[in-house]
């Protein structure tokens, strides 16, 4: 398969908008809609992801558009950075593929009372210190076991179940999309298959692009916001980013094994096996989302657990508790998931399923899911970026209520396949360039680190610019890497 | 024989064989050469039976790809030699090799699963081809 760019049509809709219209294949039920500016949308038509857009618009019970964000590239069926809402009522469809194999591969960023000029003089002991202690890598197990009993709480219950066992507090859990846990959760639609691949992972970071960094505030760009999450220029941050691991891979997997026949059984025609699925009102469809569910809940936990880890280290490093280094947890947000939410789609409140899969939820100010302490400037978003640039912290404004059925980017994007960015990188050590960056990294391989090289992604920033004057989030603060670890 | 393809996210595999079976145990090859850097440095002191039930010859390449790597990931095994017979009614394999030992086999990149999208088996003039792409 040749990586040939896109040539069908893009109409410009205003100065962060691109529409592939409905006309452009027969069988797509709305429009394709990509959040763009002129800069990024040229990058964007080098590969396939328009024509994903596009495919994923032939989903029975699709509403407004199949919408993508600026961080969109190619993935396999949709696109990565990609959204899409269904109205059950109107024969709408879940689809494994619209979520990801990663089910809830998401961001949370921890702060502290540190500053960067109190941990850049330890910073190497500090980064070997995560480094050795933090499990990370591939198939890598952790310290946390769960037995039978307690992986069922766990997949139903999601990160409050780790307040019971002292491993999450209360304002942890507050500060979790969803509080950590999606209801009606079924332990009983996972396979023991998927069990075993989780049992021994939740607490691990995996390899890839999943990492752990510690970040200093590099500016802020809203006092008043910043105030509130307890961020101010140069504060020591860490961000963990992170899924379900080897248990949702099984999940998602599982399911697109159950959903071969459903596209013939239910009568739906699409463009790609990978966009298998079935009504969310179907027996396949209920047995995906209670599988799912749960893996979004190990998600959570997972995150809860890496993020108990590095307070503990954190703690030990500096001799304090985390509660006297005010280790507060800021946010944590999916962005590889599917949720039942209510949106007001042409003047009328629905109960759709929202896929987004490489994207992140941003609800305005005032509704009603963000907590309290958040109400007034909306829930807080955290967009990683490449391990050499940036990663920002944001909020989200109302203009993701009306056109993107709350949600923004997830991060950058990948601009080069892997094996390019290992060809790329051939004769260099990316460690050193980061080094004289100011940027410590600790990978287990040179190969994850060419991979992940900053040059392998597009600008976060560029890509923040996009959201942020679309309406959809509000820039709050720009985080830099000083300490970074790979799985 | 097998070489690595690219796809912006992902990676793949394409696959060229004499004969089907040539082709899934090439494709086995591919999956455990992505996954361990020097897969020719494993021994085969373990054997592992393999029975998949199918018809359709894609969905038992992604049901074998799967298994191998469900086999890695719960059993931590690296498995380097394949013999594969595919049949009417699905396919019976045997694998060898030997359990990860991370001090000898250097793991390369982590493979997630194997995904339906561009999955192709095709009959050419002079044998087969395959393309699978993976999520890593």
């Amino acid at each position: 398969m040749a990586q040939a760019g896109y040539h069908g049509p893009l109409e410009q809709i205003d100065e962060c908008r691109w529409r592939i219209p409905k006309s452009y294949k027969i069988g797509m039920r709305v429009e394709g809609q990509i959040f763009a500016d002129e800069r990024l949308i040229e990058q964007i038509r080098t590969d396939q992801a328009p024509e994903q857009v596009a495919n994923v618009a032939f989903l029975p019970g699709i509403q407004l558009a199949s919408l993508a964000m600026p961080d969109i590239h190619w993935g396999y069926g949709f696109c990565i950075g990609g959204v899409s809402a269904t109205d059950p009522a109107e024969g709408g469809v879940i689809s494994p593929g619209g979520v990801g194999y990663d089910i809830n591969c998401g961001v949370r960023l921890v702060r502290t009372n540190l500053m960067h000029e109190d941990v850049q003089p330890r910073l190497g002991p500090l980064m070997e210190a995560l480094f050795r202690q933090i499990p990370a890598g591939v198939g890598t197990g952790g310290p946390y076991l769960f037995g039978g009993k307690e992986m069922r709480r766990l997949l139903a219950e999601g990160a409050p179940y780790l307040v019971s066992r002292g491993w999450a507090t209360p304002g942890d859990i507050e500060h979790t999309e969803a509080g950590g846990c999606l209801p009606d959760a079924q332990p009983d639609s996972v396979s023991r298959r998927a069990m075993e691949r989780g049992g021994d992972q939740c607490g691990t970071l995996g390899s890839g692009n999943h990492f752990l960094e510690v970040q200093v505030v590099d500016e802020v760009l809203d006092e008043p916001a910043a105030r509130t999450m307890g961020l101010k220029k140069d504060l020591v941050c860490v961000m963990i980013h992170s899924g379900s691991r080897g248990l949702g891979y099984q999940v998602c997997d599982d399911a697109l094994v159950v959903l071969r026949k459903a596209p013939a059984k239910y009568g739906i025609e699409l463009p790609d096996r990978q966009l298998a699925c079935a009504p969310v009102h179907s027996d396949e469809g209920q047995a995906y989302l209670g599988a799912m569910r749960c893996a979004a809940n190990y998600a959570w936990a997972n995150r809860q657990l890496l993020m108990w880890q590095t307070r503990e280290i954190f703690a030990e490093f500096f001799g304090r508790s985390w509660e006297s280094l005010q280790m507060n947890l800021v946010y944590d947000v999916a962005h590889n998931i599917a949720k039942m939410e209510q949106h007001e789609i042409e003047g009328r409140r629905r109960l759709v399923c929202v896929h987004r899969k490489g994207a992140t939820r941003a609800f305005p100010p005032e509704h009603p899911e963000v907590p309290a302490q958040y109400r007034q400037i909306g829930q807080p978003v955290i967009i990683p970026g490449d391990m050499g640039r940036a990663s920002w912290v944001l909020v989200g404004q109302p203009g993701s209520m009306r056109l993107s059925f709350g949600t923004t980017c997830h991060g950058a994007g990948r601009v080069m396949s892997r094996t390019a960015a290992v060809q790329h990188a051939k004769g260099r050590r990316i460690d050193r360039e980061l080094a004289e960056k100011g940027i410590i990294a600790k990978c287990r391989s040179w190969k994850g680190l060419a991979e992940e090289q900053p040059a392998a992604y597009k600008d976060v920033s560029l890509v923040v610019d996009v959201v942020h004057r679309a309406g959809l989030a509000r820039k709050v603060a720009r985080l830099r890497p000083i300490g970074v670890v790979k799985g | 024989m097998y070489e690595i393809f690219e796809h912006t996210a992902d990676l793949g595999i394409r696959v060229c064989a004499g004969s089907l079976d040539e082709l899934f145990a090439d494709a086995a090859r591919g999956l455990f050469g992505v996954m361990v850097a020097n897969v020719e440095g494993v021994k085969l002191v373990q054997e592992e039976t393999f029975q998949l039930p199918g018809s359709n010859r894609e969905e038992l390449l992604h049901d074998w790809l799967s298994e191998l790597l469900y086999t890695f990931y719960t059993r931590r095994l690296v498995l380097a030699e394949f013999h594969v017979q595919v049949g009417a009614a699905g396919i019976s394999a045997t694998a060898r090799g030997e359990p990860l030992d991370p001090r000898r086999h250097e793991i390369s990149g982590e493979v997630k699963a194997i995904t339906w999208h561009g999955l192709k088996v095709e009959q050419l003039a002079d044998g087969w081809r395959a393309e699978v792409i993976v999520d890593v």
